[in-house]
């Protein structure tokens, strides 16, 4: 699957390329599809509080852990009950539920889909190619 | 297979504030509300997945690559 990079809109006259993938989470029976960014330079999946709510993950029973990203760390809980679909690819996620960073933020890293797909980023042509492994 | 270029910038043109839900080709938004939870109860209505999104964000941040829109 070849995937566009997707055009999001930031200071006036000026747009952000991110390699973004329509995702569909599922806790139990309750199911919120959004987009996530593919970072290889995640260590794994997080999403919003905003998100959690939504999912009706009762995140401030979780307790917390604290990560670091580039210039900040961030208050993270861990939730692993989490199902994921990409492309009509299913998996089980252990996600960090954030706080504090805004509602739309979705990321998958290397302990997820890195694990479950051949990614292949090819900026010069703002596009990435994902391969999903054949798994058991 | 390919999956063709998402233009949130053009899906998001008049969302100043709010959630939109986007509709599963990813070309229209199919509704919009104040807040998620209103946007998802206008979502229910409709029978076919809707992608979540918040509107009037600047998403510069979001670790991507800037460019000029021309």
């Amino acid at each position: 699957m070849i995937i566009k990079y997707s055009q999001l809109p930031n200071i006036k006259s000026k747009i952000v390329l991110a390699p973004l993938v329509p995702i569909t989470f599922a806790n139990g029976d309750y199911e919120f599809s959004t987009f996530a960014l593919v970072d290889s330079g995640a260590t794994g999946a997080i999403i919003s509080t905003v998100i959690a709510e939504d999912l009706h993950i009762d995140w401030r029973k979780i307790p917390a852990n604290f990560g670091f990203s580039v210039g900040s760390s961030f208050k993270s809980h861990r939730y692993n009950n989490l199902d994921a679909e990409v492309y009509n690819h299913k998996f089980r996620l252990s996600v960090g539920i954030v706080e504090g960073i805004s509602p739309h933020r979705c990321i998958l890293g290397q302990a997820d889909i890195f694990k479950r797909a051949k990614i292949t980023f090819e900026g010069y042509k703002q596009q990435f190619e994902i391969k999903f492994r054949e798994l058991n | 297979m390919q999956q063709n270029k998402i233009n949130f910038v053009k899906l998001l043109q008049g969302y100043k504030s709010g959630w939109v839900g986007i509709n599963p080709d990813f070309k229209s938004v199919a509704v919009s509300g104040k807040t998620l939870k209103e946007t998802r109860k206008k979502a229910e209505k409709i029978n076919k997945k809707i992608y979540f999104f918040p509107a009037g964000e600047s998403y510069g941040n979001f670790i991507g690559k800037i460019v000029n829109d021309n």
